[in-house]
């Protein structure tokens, strides 16, 4: 379970590290650092470590985002801050994220505590359902305005899809558990082992100044052929299931997964590391549309999965799928011995809340003129960890300037 | 593979190349010496014998790094020979004989009269082919020694004399940086009858201080030193004064070996320029060992290749003529940058550097990320070049300044 548990990308050396920031053009207007969706800037904490400056290089990162260890590992940079990276004018762009871990390591290593207690208490309080990255960015928030935060988490440790759902070899555990006790040592309580339901919705909408869901995307799509069947394994069941056991769980000689997202890309990479002798991966999209990011792509071929682009699944008998490509008259049939589906998620709708297209109707993250507010996947936006830490850092503005209001009447 | 003559006459002897290990600790034995002729070395200074063998320090060496660049400086703290006089000798003997076509200079300190002459007595009856009078080493535990030797003109002539009373070798006086003028004290040695200066010794230096410890590098027992500082770095600082002796009338013919950061053969082509007609080289080889003569040799064969020269004597000296007092040089015009917007890769490093660096010139247009050169406010200064680090910027279009170059025509500037 080595190559489950184990990170997969090697950590920089101090003259690694030192190295990939020399290469940095250190720009007038860093394209990089206007292309964060959680305003990190990394061409300041960059130019930071290149003058030796590795402390105050932690403070850039760790101020702006609660999460930054987290980002550094599983943020898709090449969309964002990467894509604008001038370095690209000369050979390919800088290593960014491996900075960004480089730093937090370092951070983390020397016990740094960079986020600080609240000045003030306020009375307010703020409960925030679920604990995924946008709950938690949020808690940090509120928490660091002095507003009494209580996290409600329906599982037994708080994190989410971050805990739940990414493999440990892109996220460990440790990395995970230190971020949390970063934003629990700022005072924020948490309720785990405690699902909220309407009742209880109703009821905290009463005892608290503001309510906050942030539940994610909880259900895997499915598709009507494999519904009910004992032998299809939802992703996020297995990737749970496996994150759950240290990667220690059964295999079969050959599994059939079904999608082409990230999340499809972490089911085919940890079926490889947990020592699935085959890996077919049949992808809805061609790769000339490929959703996952060209990393986790690359990491499934590294890894010697069979990716066939291209083919929609039509038929399934309780064996064979059957599947046809998407423009060509190619037909092909597996007989697996497990199936996991990686199709996607969405939201399961609760608290009488009103939706369009999978996200809440809501006016700067506010559900109509009421207390309540949304945060993460629900909310607007990019479904993606730094995507949540943006939903966070915008309704916390909005939370801020709703109970300040609500104070000073 | 390319095949030039590299061999040059130095003080009658012939060197096949001029490129020797300096006294230090590179040659400091028989096996480390074999070595280094084996592997194409022209000669060799062994390193500084002296009557007593001198007691060195743990840990002796520090260097200085900028980003992930090792060995930009290094700082050393060892002084001479660790072996008892007779074993040094018999290894330059035994040396001798197994290399003959190889140079072997002795290096010989003392504090007396007396000490030098019986050390010059002893180095040539061993063989070897000429002295180097170490005048230079900074960090000597006997403080009369090394370097305040070479401060001093007039010990410097009057261990010349013993010396040259001695032996019937040539003789080398090694300089040392840790002065202002060099001159004085090479004309000093010649007129005491050195033959020749090399030049030059390392600098005396702090290179780091522990931050947690409060001390300076290397740290020996919570404690340090100040001791001699080589490498890439001090490399213009040694062309400078090799200029400054080829500059002074009275000191402009005295053949030179050149010392002071050489590790390429580019380092060496510009000594040579400036008159060096020997090489010495310690640092480049601690750090990449004897196997840089490769590329020494074989770039300086190119060289010669390219400047169309058969005989190395020909380049030694040629670039002295272009190095003139600051007062002489032709100010009348400015040379503007020239942008090459598809190198370009909009990084703005030009107009951050002339905005704080230099004279606000350089536009920056935040919507296509492009400079532009304000010729208005433009001086020429060209620091711009300087800081692109993708080369996109050169010299461009050349400008008399208002009211000068009167009958001259811009495209006779040497640019």
């Amino acid at each position: 379970m080595k190559d489950y548990l184990k990170e997969a990308e090697e950590a920089y050396t101090p003259l690694l590290a030192i190295e990939e920031a020399s290469r940095c053009l250190l720009c007038l207007d860093a394209p990089c650092s206007k292309n964060c969706p959680a305003g990190t800037d990394p061409a300041r904490f960059i130019r930071a470590l290149r003058f030796l400056n590795e402390k105050g290089a932690a403070e850039v990162i760790r101020e702006n985002n609660a999460l930054g260890a987290i980002c550094a590992r599983v943020c898709p940079q090449e969309k964002y801050c990467k894509l604008g990276c001038s370095r690209s004018g000369i050979d390919k762009p800088i290593e960014i994220g491996k900075i960004q871990r480089y730093i937090t390591d370092f951070e983390a290593n020397l016990k740094m505590e960079i986020l600080r207690k609240p000045e003030v208490e306020l009375k307010q309080k703020v409960a925030i359902i679920g604990s995924g990255p946008g709950g938690l960015e949020l808690a940090a928030l509120l928490r660091m305005k002095g507003y009494q935060v209580t996290i409600f988490e329906k599982d037994e440790k708080l994190g989410g899809y971050l805990r739940y759902g990414i493999p440990s070899y892109r996220l460990p555990n440790d990395v995970l558990d230190l971020e949390i006790k970063r934003i629990l040592d700022l005072g924020v309580k948490n309720l785990v082992n405690h699902p909220v339901d309407d009742d209880e919705f109703k009821k905290l909408k009463e005892e608290y100044d503001a309510v906050v869901v942030g539940t994610g995307y909880e259900l895997a799509k499915t598709l009507p052929m494999f519904e009910d069947d004992p032998h299809v394994e939802l992703a996020t069941q297995f990737l749970k299931r496996a994150k759950n056991e240290g990667g220690d769980i059964d295999v079969y000689s050959d599994t059939l997964v079904i999608g082409g997202g990230d999340v499809a890309m972490d089911v085919v990479t940890t079926l490889k590391r947990i020592g699935t002798p085959r890996v077919i991966d049949v992808v809805y999209e061609e790769f000339n549309e490929f959703r996952a990011s060209q990393k986790e792509l690359n990491e499934a071929r590294a890894l010697n999965v069979s990716i066939i682009d291209g083919y929609v699944p039509m038929s399934y008998d309780g064996k064979v799928v059957t599947f046809k490509h998407r423009h060509l008259p190619s037909v092909i049939s597996i007989e697996p011995k497990h199936i996991i589906l990686a199709v996607g998620q969405v939201v399961r709708p609760q608290f009488d809340l009103d939706y369009n297209l999978g996200e809440v109707v809501t006016n700067n993250y506010r559900v109509g003129d009421s207390n309540v507010f949304v945060v993460g996947d629900i909310a607007k936006g990019d479904k993606t960890v730094v995507g949540a830490v943006k939903t966070a850092k915008e309704a916390a503005y909005f939370i801020d300037s709703y109970l300040t209001k609500a104070r000073e009447k | 593979m390319i095949k030039k003559d590299l061999s040059i006459e130095f003080l009658g002897v012939k060197f096949k190349n001029p490129f020797m290990l300096s006294s230090s600790p590179v040659g400091n034995c028989y096996d480390m010496c074999a070595k280094a002729f084996r592997s194409g070395w022209g000669g060799i200074v062994y390193k500084t014998l002296i009557k007593d063998p001198c007691d060195e320090c743990s840990p002796r060496y520090d260097m200085l790094t900028k980003e992930a660049t090792p060995f930009v400086g290094f700082k050393n703290m060892e002084q001479l020979t660790e072996h008892p006089l007779e074993d040094d000798l018999r290894d330059i003997t035994r040396l001798k004989k197994e290399f003959p076509d190889c140079v072997l200079v002795a290096s010989i300190m003392a504090g007396s009269d007396e000490d030098w002459k019986i050390l010059a007595k002893q180095v040539e009856d061993a063989g070897a082919d000429m002295i180097e009078l170490n005048f230079s080493c900074p960090q000597m535990t006997d403080t009369h020694l090394g370097s305040a030797i070479g401060q001093n003109p007039d010990l410097c002539r009057q261990y010349c004399k013993a010396v040259k009373s001695a032996t019937k070798l040539p003789v080398i006086a090694k300089m040392t940086p840790n002065i202002t003028d060099m001159c004085e004290v090479a004309l000093a040695s010649m007129e005491g009858g050195a033959d020749a200066i090399s030049a030059i010794n390392t600098i005396k230096s702090i290179l780091n201080v522990d931050l947690d410890k409060e001390v300076g590098l290397p740290i020996v027992n919570g404690k340090s030193s100040i001791s001699g500082y080589s490498g890439k770095a001090v490399k213009p600082v040694a062309l400078r004064f090799i200029q400054q002796l080829r500059d002074n009338p009275k000191t402009r013919n005295i053949p030179i070996s050149g010392i002071g950061g050489i590790e390429t053969w580019r380092d060496a082509a510009e000594f040579i320029l400036l008159g060096a007609s020997t090489l010495q080289v310690t640092t480049a080889i601690m750090q990449y060992g004897y196997r840089i003569i490769d590329d020494l040799c074989n770039g300086l064969m190119h060289y010669m290749e390219e400047k169309g020269v058969d005989h190395l004597s020909d380049l030694v000296g040629r670039a002295n003529k272009n190095v003139i007092p600051a007062e002489e040089l032709d100010r009348d015009f400015k040379i503007y940058p020239k942008i090459d917007d598809d190198k370009c890769v909009g990084c703005g490093r030009c107009y951050i550097s002339c905005y704080d660096g230099s004279h606000q010139a350089m536009e920056w247009d935040k919507k296509t990320r492009r400079p532009t050169c304000n010729t208005d406010k433009c001086v020429g200064c060209l620091l711009c070049s300087l800081v692109c680090p993708v080369g996109a910027i050169s010299k461009g279009e050349v400008v008399f300044k208002p009211g000068r170059g009167k009958g001259r025509k811009t495209k006779d500037v040497i640019i």
